[in-house]
C-alpha cells in the first residue's frame, strides 16, 4: 500500500514535469524569433557538419584561380591564394562553432562550480576566489587573451580554447555566487543540511538544479561571444593558424585594403556567416530566457 | 570623502603590484632569451664567446625577483626600457599613447551622448519610431563583429565614396592638424561608437522606463510640473547613475575593441603595438602595453568608485 502511494506521487511528479515541458517547449514555439534562430543554426551547424564528412577540399590553392569571383565552379569565389572560399566558409564553421561550443560549456562548468563553491562556503574561500575573479577582471578580456597567447607563444587551437576558457568564467562565476549566496538560505536547504545531507549533495544535487536555468541561458549566449572573441583574435592575427580555417582567419584577408576594395566577397561571405550565427544565437538565447527564467513569468 | 578616495588610491597599490608581478613573470615563462632584446645581435655574434659575461654584466643571472625589482624600478623611474628593434620604449609609448586615449576618449564621450539621448527618447516615446530603430540597432550591434563594421565603413567611406583615409592618423602633407585629426578619426571613432551605442541605449532605455513608472515620477506630474522637467530634473537624474556605471563597466570592452579596430584602420596606437609586439615576441614591449592597459582600467574602476560615492552618499557613508 505504501509502495503504491509512492509510486503514485512519483507518477505525478513525473507527469507535472512533462506538463512543464509541454508548456515550456509551447511557450518557445510560440517565440518566432527564437524559432528561426533554432532553425538558422540547426542548418548553418548541419551545412558545416556535412561539408566536413563529405571532405570538401578546403586547402587545395589554385594559383591560376586567385582570387576570382564568385562562379558557377566556385559558388563563393576564392581567397588570396585561389582556395575555394565555400569549403573554406564550411570547414571554418565546423572549427568556430566548435570553439564557440566548447569553450562556452567548459567555462560555465568551470564557473558554475567556483561559483556553487564561493557561493555556499562564503568566508575565506569565497574571499580568496572573489580576488582572483576581479584580478583576471583587471585587464580587458581580449589583453589578458592577447598577453596568455604571447605567454604560450604558439598560435595553436588547443592553446586558444585553453585561454579562453581561462579568462571566460568570470561572468557565470559571478552569477551562480550570487544565486547560491541567496538560495542557501533557503528552508529546503536547511532541512537538507538538517538531515545530515552531505555538503557535495546539497550544493550539486539540492541547489544546482535550481540554478540551471541561468546557467543555459548565459551558456547559449556565451557560444556567440566566444565565435566573435576568436574572430576578433584571429583578424588581428593572433588566433588559430591560416591551415585551420576559421570564420575570424579568413576575414583576416581583409586586413589588406586591396581586398576590401577588389574582392567582397573574400570578406562579405565569411562575414556573413558570423553575423548570421550570432544573431541566430543570441535570439536562441533571448526565447531560452523567456521560457526558462521564473523571474519573468 | 577625502578619506573615501584616500583609501581606495591605496588599494589600487597592491593590486598593480600584483599585476605587474603576475605580467612580468608570466612572460619569463615564454623562454624567449632577454638578452635577445637587449643587445644587439651584430654585438651579439661579435662577442659570442663572451655571451657569459655579458649575463652577468647585464644582470641576467641574478634571480628573476632581483631582475624583476630592477624592471619595476626602472619603469617606476622612467626607464621602459629597450623594444626589439633598439627604439627606447618610452618614446614609443609616449607618442602612440595620445593616439589611443583621443580615439577610446571621443568614442566614450559621443556614444555616452548619443547611448542615452536615443535611450531617453525611446523610453518617452516607448513603441514609437526611434525605440523600435534603435531596438533593431541593439541587435544588430551585436551580433555583426565590430572589425567587420569597421571593413564596412572603409569600404563605403573611404573606397567608395572616398571621403576619409582608410588608414593610420597624420598624414604629413596636411596643412591643417585639426581637420587632419578629424578626418583619420572619424571612421574609427564612429566603429568604436556604433559598437557602445548598440549597449548603452538599451540600458538607458530600461533604467529611464524604471524610474518614468516610479511612484515620485507620479507626484511630480500631479504637481502639474511641466512634462519636459518631469523628465529632466526628476526622471533623467535618477535613471543616469547606473548608467554612468554601465558606461565605465564598458571601458574595458571599448579598450579591447579598440585593439582591433586599431588594426582595421592600421591606426598607430598602443593597441597596434601590442599586436605587433606579440607577432615579432618582442616581450618588454608586451609587459609595458600590457601594464599600462591594466593601469588605465584600474584607474578608470577607481574613477567609477569615486563618481558612485558622488552621486549617492550611502556608498561612502557606508564604507
Amino acid at each position: 500500500m505504501g509502495n503504491q502511494a509512492t509510486v503514485s506521487i512519483k507518477e505525478q511528479n513525473k507527469s507535472a514535469a512533462s506538463s512543464l515541458l509541454k508548456k515550456n517547449i509551447r511557450k518557445f514555439l510560440n517565440n518566432k524569433l527564437a524559432v528561426l534562430g533554432l532553425l538558422v543554426v540547426v542548418i548553418m551547424l548541419v551545412a558545416c557538419v556535412v561539408g566536413a564528412i563529405i571532405g570538401v577540399d578546403f586547402s587545395t590553392p589554385h594559383l591560376d584561380q586567385m582570387k576570382s569571383a564568385p562562379s558557377g565552379t566556385y559558388l563563393f569565389g576564392t581567397d588570396t591564394i585561389g582556395r575555394d572560399l565555400l569549403s573554406r566558409v564550411l570547414i571554418g564553421g565546423c572549427y568556430s562553432i566548435f570553439i564557440g561550443v566548447f569553450c562556452a560549456v567548459v567555462s560555465s562548468v568551470i564557473g558554475a562550480a567556483l561559483g556553487a563553491v564561493a557561493g555556499y562556503f562564503g568566508g575565506k574561500v569565497d574571499a580568496v576566489i572573489v580576488r582572483i575573479s576581479e584580478l583576471f577582471q583587471a585587464f580587458p578580456q581580449l589583453v589578458l587573451v592577447m598577453m596568455l597567447v604571447a605567454i604560450l607563444n604558439q598560435r595553436g587551437l588547443g592553446n586558444l580554447l585553453f585561454i579562453f576558457v581561462v579568462t571566460g568564467w568570470m561572468t557565470t562565476f559571478r552569477m551562480v555566487r550570487n544565486e547560491y549566496m541567496s538560495l542557501k538560505n533557503e528552508t529546503y536547504v536547511k532541512v537538507c543540511e538538517a538531515f545530515g545531507m552531505s555538503r557535495s549533495n546539497v550544493m550539486f544535487k539540492q541547489i544546482l538544479p535550481n540554478v540551471m536555468s541561468p546557467i543555459i541561458v548565459s551558456t547559449t549566449t556565451n557560444v556567440a561571444y566566444f565565435i566573435l572573441q576568436e574572430a576578433s583574435l584571429s583578424f588581428i592575427g593572433l588566433g588559430v593558424q591560416d591551415s585551420t580555417p576559421t570564420w575570424g582567419n579568413i576575414l583576416n584577408a581583409a586586413k589588406s585594403l586591396q581586398v576590401v576594395t577588389e574582392s567582397w566577397w573574400i570578406w562579405v561571405f565569411p562575414g556573413l556567416a558570423i553575423t548570421l550565427f550570432v544573431l541566430a544565437i543570441n535570439f536562441l538565447g533571448d526565447g531560452l530566457r523567456d521560457v526558462l527564467d521564473a523571474k519573468q513569468q | 570623502m577625502l578619506k573615501f578616495i584616500l583609501k581606495k588610491l591605496l588599494l589600487m597599490i597592491p593590486m598593480l603590484i600584483v599585476i605587474s608581478f603576475i605580467v612580468y613573470f608570466g612572460l619569463q615563462l615564454t623562454g624567449i632569451d632577454p638578452i635577445n632584446s637587449m643587445v644587439s645581435p651584430e654585438v651579439l655574434s661579435a662577442n659570442a664567446d663572451r655571451i657569459d659575461e655579458l649575463r652577468e654584466e647585464l644582470g641576467l643571472n641574478d634571480p628573476l625577483i632581483v631582475q624583476y625589482g630592477r624592471w619595476l624600478g626602472g619603469i617606476l623611474t622612467g626607464d621602459l626600457g629597450y623594444g626589439l628593434d633598439g627604439t627606447p620604449i618610452a618614446r614609443t609609448i609616449a607618442t602612440r599613447l595620445p593616439y589611443t586615449l583621443e580615439l577610446a576618449g571621443y568614442s566614450l564621450i559621443l556614444s555616452a551622448i548619443i547611448g542615452i539621448g536615443i535611450g531617453i527618447i525611446s523610453a518617452i516615446r516607448q513603441n514609437g519610431v526611434i525605440d523600435y530603430v534603435g531596438r533593431v540597432l541593439a541587435v544588430l550591434g551585436q551580433a555583426v563583429p565590430q572589425f567587420l563594421v569597421g571593413i564596412l565603413m572603409i569600404w563605403i567611406f573611404s573606397i567608395k565614396l572616398g571621403w576619409f583615409p582608410a588608414s593610420n592618423r597624420v598624414d604629413p602633407m596636411a596643412t591643417n592638424a585639426f581637420v587632419d585629426a578629424f578626418l583619420h578619426l572619424f571612421l574609427p571613432v564612429a566603429t568604436l561608437t556604433i559598437g557602445m551605442v548598440a549597449v548603452l541605449m538599451r540600458y538607458a532605455r530600461n533604467t529611464m522606463l524604471d524610474v518614468l513608472n516610479s511612484d515620485y515620477i507620479k507626484t511630480a506630474r500631479s504637481k502639474g510640473i511641466p512634462e519636459w522637467k518631469v523628465y529632466l530634473k526628476h526622471g533623467f537624474r535618477n535613471a543616469m547613475k547606473p548608467v554612468l556605471v554601465i558606461l565605465m563597466f564598458r571601458i574595458p570592452t571599448l579598450i579591447g575593441g579598440s585593439v582591433v579596430i586599431e588594426s582595421v584602420f592600421s591606426y598607430p596606437g598602443i593597441g597596434t603595438t601590442m599586436t605587433n609586439a606579440i607577432t615579432s615576441n618582442d616581450y618588454p614591449v608586451v609587459m609595458v602595453t600590457t601594464l599600462i592597459i591594466a593601469a588605465t582600467m584600474l584607474v578608470c574602476s577607481f574613477m567609477v568608485d569615486v563618481l558612485n560615492a558622488l552621486l549617492d552618499p550611502r556608498v561612502r557613508l557606508g564604507e
